[in-house]
């Protein structure tokens, strides 16, 4: 066994060096599937090894910030993480970032390991790595070809959390029926975390709204407030099955070009009231910078410490990632799903300048197979702000099929460019006339948009090791 | 003044669904001819006589059982509107809901509404990807193109089927044929959103919904640039 041990590791080590060194990979994933392939088994022989424990992100959207902004605060706070910051969020990721850190025998040595784990892979996972706490962000619409329905994912991530031991904790997004559902359902101990329901914040996009009914007796919940998709303030009136009350609350959130800034309450075990600013905008990372915080305190850390951090969080590529062309900004924002996309576009909206946008649509494998959920999104709430776009540049694999996504919606044809290759349209989007720029790219359009992108303009901040490879 | 029915929105909108009730509509709306969209929900009234065209999606097995006791307790009104030549789109899961019975896995059988002769049984693997499909509408032979995630596997008992697979399984992978059509019903399992990107096929079924309304049905044409391209795109990368 120790034999198949050695040569796993060794041959993954070898091909992180390789795929670094000819820089066609970011050695995130594949060193993982081979170290897998050679021996199967090689996840047990990290189990345990994290001094102070392992906290694993689950969930459809903000996985990787939430677990990104999780890891930099407990590195802040002076401790040794292991993370697949990356973005590698399968199983063969996982594996990855544990091989990367390991010595050649798999001896880790870090207090914590800090595990973005993809909703399908999660059961797969914890079988081998049983985690101390998990994040729970919210669950959408995601791939259905790839995934089936969203019950079923719902379901095997809350039978996996079910056989979890006893002691783990599960920190859940209040706001979220399909999250909150997750305590009583698996009888695990949780903490909260949720935006307060104010009705400034309330959003308009309710086509992707995933649930209507109580996930306990089926009756139609009743929101006082939605924020955004199913997220609100819900109520079950028949059976009682409600928000339940955050044990950390963000309260008079304000979002502009520059990033967010709330007020979080502690009302649980950890009170208090600290003021909390995060470069990044959009009320998604409100969420992200939330349960990364509640994680972080209920793990020890000093809430100052982490606020100082969450403070100073650099997004990781494609999660509006900010460049600069010449004078103008660009943002380049990862879509998957609609509720993602549906924030990408609030955040178009929220820049308030004339910009043109570029949305480059892909159906590889890692991008979902089923471009269907474009007809989900809510591209309407942009022909009601029509005189905020110059021009729409559709690129990628399936440019044809979002120029009519768009026609359908409203867009004037004559705003509308088909470029299927990337390079002519990042550069027809770069010299349009536009204020700004907003590029909107599927997962496998990302890499290239950002290579070309990186050569064009300047990039505002950058973590070259922190290049996603799978969401 | 057309009506559209979208049927159980609530319930039924998975893959891109409402797609399918935008084309119905923009299309008319960008002629002149006046329309208007009434979404009825479960356990809300529901006079089928009120209109035009009947739209009924998909949903996920807990979602389409909802529906299926709901549909069960109007299925008398439906037949008499679907033989007056009410015009229905139905989709996937509305679809197989229209036939005699759905098979399960463990072999019970689920009753449909028994509207058309066909049935489906559960198959092993789930049928999934790009489709294209040669359909004939108003006599002309045209392409239609989707996507389809079917887990049941329907056979049509000598029913008009709504094309002939030229990429993709079909209705059950083997006979080579793709939906079903009975007077004004058109069933398929492609979703990806339908009508949008078969531009004809919609005009079909506003043609057919004006016509039994003694309208005259000559249809103006539109610009159709944007349509033709997704669509022959699709064409020329999935049969080259």
């Amino acid at each position: 066994m120790i034999v198949r041990l050695i040569l796993a590791l060794a041959a993954a080590k070898l091909a992180m060096y390789l795929s670094r060194l000819t820089g066609r990979g970011r050695g995130s994933s594949l060193p993982g599937m081979l170290a897998l392939r050679i021996y199967p088994g090689l996840l047990k022989h990290y189990r345990g090894q994290p001094r102070r424990g392992v906290i694993m992100t689950t969930g459809t959207n903000g996985k990787t910030t939430t677990s990104n902004m999780l890891a930099d605060i407990l590195e802040h706070a002076g401790l040794r993480v292991v993370s697949n910051r990356e973005g590698a969020n399968l199983i063969t990721g996982v594996a990855a970032a544990f091989i990367k850190s390991g010595t050649l025998t798999a001896r880790l040595n870090c207090d914590y390991a800090v595990l973005e784990v993809d909703e399908a892979s999660f059961p797969v996972v914890t079988r081998w790595i049983k985690p101390d706490r998990v994040i729970v962000t919210n669950f959408f619409r995601d791939q259905l070809d790839r995934y089936g329905e969203l019950d079923t994912t719902i379901c095997k991530v809350q039978d996996a959390l079910k056989k979890l031991p006893g002691g783990t904790v599960l920190v859940l997004n209040a706001d979220d029926p399909l999250v909150a559902r997750l305590a009583r359902e698996t009888g695990k101990s949780a903490l909260f975390y949720g935006v307060r329901p104010d009705a400034v914040l309330a959003g308009a996009a309710a086509y992707s709204r995933e649930a209507k009914f109580c996930p306990f007796c089926g009756d139609t919940l009743v929101y006082s407030v939605y924020l955004y998709s199913q997220l609100g303030d819900f109520r079950c009136p028949q059976c009682g099955f409600a928000r339940p009350l955050p044990d950390m609350e963000a309260i008079n959130v304000n979002i502009d070009t520059t990033g967010t800034r709330a007020i979080v309450r502690g009302n649980g075990s950890n009170k208090g009231i600290w003021p909390v600013s995060l470069p990044v905008q959009g009320i998604y990372n409100i969420y992200n910078g939330l349960g990364a915080f509640t994680t972080a305190l209920s793990l020890g850390v000093a809430p100052e410490k982490a606020l100082d951090s969450l403070a100073k969080y650099t997004p990781a590529t494609g999660r509006m990632e900010l460049f600069y062309y010449d004078q103008k900004p660009v943002t380049l924002t990862l879509v998957k799903n609609p509720t993602g996309f549906n924030q990408a576009l609030t955040g178009l909206l929220s820049q308030r300048v004339r910009q043109d946008v570029m949305i480059a649509i892909n159906d590889n494998d890692a991008d979902g197979r089923d471009i269907s959920w474009l007809w989900d999104v809510d591209f309407e709430v942009l022909v009601k702000h029509l005189e905020q776009f110059n021009r729409f540049i559709c690129s990628g694999q399936r440019a044809e099929e979002m120029a009519l996504r768009l026609k359908y919606a409203g867009v004037p044809p004559a705003l509308m460019t088909v470029e299927k290759d990337y390079r002519r349209a990042v550069d027809m989007a770069l010299h349009e006339e536009g204020a700004a720029v907003g590029m909107l790219v599927t997962y496998t359009a990302l890499w290239p948009v950002e290579k070309i992108l990186g050569q064009r303009a300047e990039r505002v901040s950058s973590h070259a090791d922190r290049v996603p490879s799978v969401s | 003044m057309l009506t559209v029915c979208h049927l159980y929105p609530d319930l039924l909108n998975l893959y891109g669904d409402r797609g399918n009730v935008l084309a119905f509509v923009r299309r008319c709306a960008w002629r002149g001819i006046p329309v208007q969209v009434k979404e009825v929900n479960l356990g809300e009234p529901l006079n089928f006589a009120d209109y035009d065209f009947l739209f009924i999606g998909g949903g996920s097995d807990r979602e389409q059982a909802l529906m299926a006791a709901d549909l069960k307790t109007r299925v008398g009104a439906l037949r008499e509107a679907v033989d007056n030549g009410l015009v229905v789109l139905a989709i996937c899961g509305g679809y197989q809901l229209l036939g005699r019975y759905y098979r399960t896995p463990e072999g019970r059988e689920i009753s449909g509404l028994g509207m058309l002769d066909f049935y489906t049984e559960a198959g092993d693997n789930r049928l999934i990807g790009n489709v294209v499909l040669e359909a004939e509408l108003a006599g002309k032979k045209t392409k239609l193109v989707g996507f389809e995630n079917h887990g049941g596997k329907t056979y049509l008992n000598g029913l008009r089927p709504l094309g002939r697979v030229l990429y993709g399984q079909g209705n059950n992978g083997r006979d080579g044929l793709e939906g079903a059509r009975y007077k004004n019903v058109f069933c398929s399992y492609l979703h990806g959103p339908l009508l949008p990107k078969n531009p004809m096929l919609t005009d079909h079924l506003i043609s057919l919904a004006l016509e039994r309304k003694g309208k005259d049905f000559t249809l103006a044409k539109l610009d159709d640039s944007i349509e033709n391209m997704a669509n022959e795109a699709m064409v020329k990368r999935l049969l080259g």
